[in-house]
């Protein structure tokens, strides 16, 4: 097979607006027997830009079962320089072979003056910036041919020359570009405990509509600088303070697909899917109220 | 929100004193101030600490995971030294770290070169082409018996086309020896044996396991020859080898499931 062609079988259903986990090469053969399933997958698209290899076939194998989500880190959307357009080529091969329902990346910037930094870095909440990454958001959508969903991020630093919050900001490219949002809620609360981010104006800034996916995820709490900072690293259960803001996301935004985002010591299968039966309890409670 | 400074820095000029910052620990404060004013204050450091940290530990994690027999034999403290030289030289270029040891190899060739050490890099290029051949597409290997259906006059123009995973690695140093010795997390080869001479390896990734062969010399050149396209009767002469390794190799070739093409095919 080669990096263009599409897999043979694929599960054809949208991303529901239940609890999908992410797909870790720890459970690559555990979750094709797993019981209960988890409602879809989400897979990180740098991952299988590959002609072959295990990960690959472990993702065909899997894609015949759940419905996918591919969540990209490497474009580096808001850089100052120019868009890397190998690497969204990739991307595109990607979406062509995998066929997913949700395609995601995030508002942020990677590389400049040619070196690449391989992290998720902050943009300044400028004009400059809003412009700058919805006509990269623009570009991409037109290579794609579809809609991009873009992720908040988790910051360490904020800028002087910040002019809008990051509510407004993301709101601003949302408008502008046409994309969706990926609302990560542990992002936004440890940003507001680092950085002072208002939670309550942040999810009024949001544009409801906009909001297609959500991710929680764990973070760890590190003393630095005689202070304490939350670090945003994806290795531990999500927090009851992050579950209480989940419940109020879904009662402002409605009911839409969740991730368990789970990446360093991933645990045992077992452990993400109670994760995710957690979130599948709440989401019923807001189709319900929904309804 | 607090009003823009009267002379702003732009987008370009804000990444650029961000990736400076990222680069070089002793960076001053001046300098990022363009992020904050607070920078160079030990919170905001700290804070940035954060970043600095990701981009090292995220570099050093990719080539953790491409060269995990050199890190082995030359330890973690001695490994992350290298890893910090190589990337003041060869930042990453790509939003895909898989390519970040690329030149990893030919770094270390002219680093470690009259060290003593210099068969490290071998090691770290059969370590490399075990990484490509992972990657590389996977095709349905065909059968010795597809090669006997063709008449034997016709055999000396036959060409056969190779796993695409297929690469060949050579050294004068025991770098085979050496990789295999160290698979397993606690396996440990001990002090290595130089003199035991050079080895021929083969690196190919089937049913998405890699496995690297050793070959002897005469059984080495005939396969280069063949996998650069060579037909059969080209092959045996360019390698000056006789009709004997031939079959030997390419028995050995259809049992490991290296073969993916034979042209022209047997008729009918």
């Amino acid at each position: 097979m080669t990096g263009e062609a599409s897999i043979a079988s694929v599960n054809c259903d949208p991303v529901p607006a239940r609890a999908g986990i992410g797909l870790r090469s720890q459970h690559h053969e555990s979750i094709l027997t797993a019981s209960p399933r988890p409602a879809w997958i989400e897979a990180h698209t740098e991952n299988y830009f590959h002609a072959g290899g295990p990960a690959v076939r472990a993702l065909e194998k899997a894609r015949e079962l759940y419905p996918l989500s591919l969540h990209g880190v490497g474009l580096g959307l808001g850089s100052a320089d120019p868009l890397d357009r190998e690497h969204l080529g990739r991307v595109r091969t990607a979406v062509h072979r995998f066929a997913p329902a949700l395609v995601s990346e995030h508002a942020c910037w990677a590389h400049v003056d040619g070196r690449h930094y391989n992290d998720l870095l902050p943009l300044p909440y400028t004009e400059e910036a809003v412009e700058h990454l919805s006509a990269r958001v623009r570009e991409v959508q037109d290579v794609l041919g579809r809609q991009l969903l873009i992720e908040n991020l988790s910051a360490y630093v904020s800028f002087a020359e910040s002019q809008l919050s990051e509510g407004e900001f993301l709101a601003a490219v949302v408008e502008r570009s046409g994309c969706g949002l990926l609302l990560d809620v542990n992002n936004a609360y440890v940003n507001a405990s680092n950085l002072g981010l208002d939670l309550g104006a942040f999810f009024d800034a949001v544009p409801p509509r906009a909001v297609q996916e959500i991710h929680l995820a764990g973070h760890s709490r590190r003393r630095v600088g005689g202070r304490e900072l939350l670090i945003d690293d994806h290795g531990s259960a999500v927090c009851a303070e992050v579950w209480e803001l989940y419940a109020h996301a879904i009662r402002r935004f409605g009911p839409v697909p969740t991730l368990i985002e789970w990446d360093n010591d991933v645990p045992a299968l077992d452990v993400l899917l109670a994760e995710a039966a957690r979130a599948d309890r709440l989401l019923e409670q807001a189709h319900a109220a929904a309804a | 929100m607090p009003p823009p400074r009267e002379s702003s820095p732009g987008l370009r000029e804000v990444q650029a004193a961000f990736g400076r910052g990222l680069c070089d620990d002793s960076i001053d404060g001046d300098d990022m101030q363009v992020l904050a004013p607070d920078a160079g204050a030990p919170a905001f450091d700290a804070q940035f600490d954060v970043y600095r940290n990701n981009a090292w530990q995220f570099f050093l994690a990719a080539l953790e995971r491409t060269f995990p027999v050199l890190q082995k034999r030359v330890g973690q403290e001695f490994f992350r030294r290298l890893t910090r030289e190589y990337r003041a030289q060869h930042p990453s270029r790509r939003g895909d770290l898989h390519w970040a040891g690329a030149a990893f190899p030919a770094w270390l060739a002219v680093r470690l070169a009259g060290t003593g050490y210099q068969w490290l890099a071998d090691l770290a290029r059969l370590e490399w082409a075990c990484e490509e051949s992972v990657a590389a597409a996977q095709s349905p290997a065909l059968s010795i018996g597809q090669l006997g259906a063709i008449a034997p006059d016709a055999l000396a123009q036959v060409t056969v086309r190779f796993q695409p995973s297929l690469s060949t690695v050579d050294s004068p140093y025991p770098v085979w020896t050496v990789w295999q010795a160290n698979q397993g997390d606690d396996s440990d080869s001990g002090p290595t044996d130089l003199a035991q001479g050079g080895e021929h390896c083969v690196v190919a990734c089937v049913a998405d396991r890699v496995s690297v062969y050793r070959l002897d010399p005469a059984d080495y050149r005939l396969l280069q020859r063949l996998h650069a396209g060579e037909c059969f009767g080209d092959a045996i002469a360019s390698a000056r080898v006789d009709a004997g390794v031939l079959a030997r190799l390419l028995a050995w070739a259809f049992s490991e499931d290296l073969v993916v093409g034979i042209s022209p095919t047997a008729p009918g």
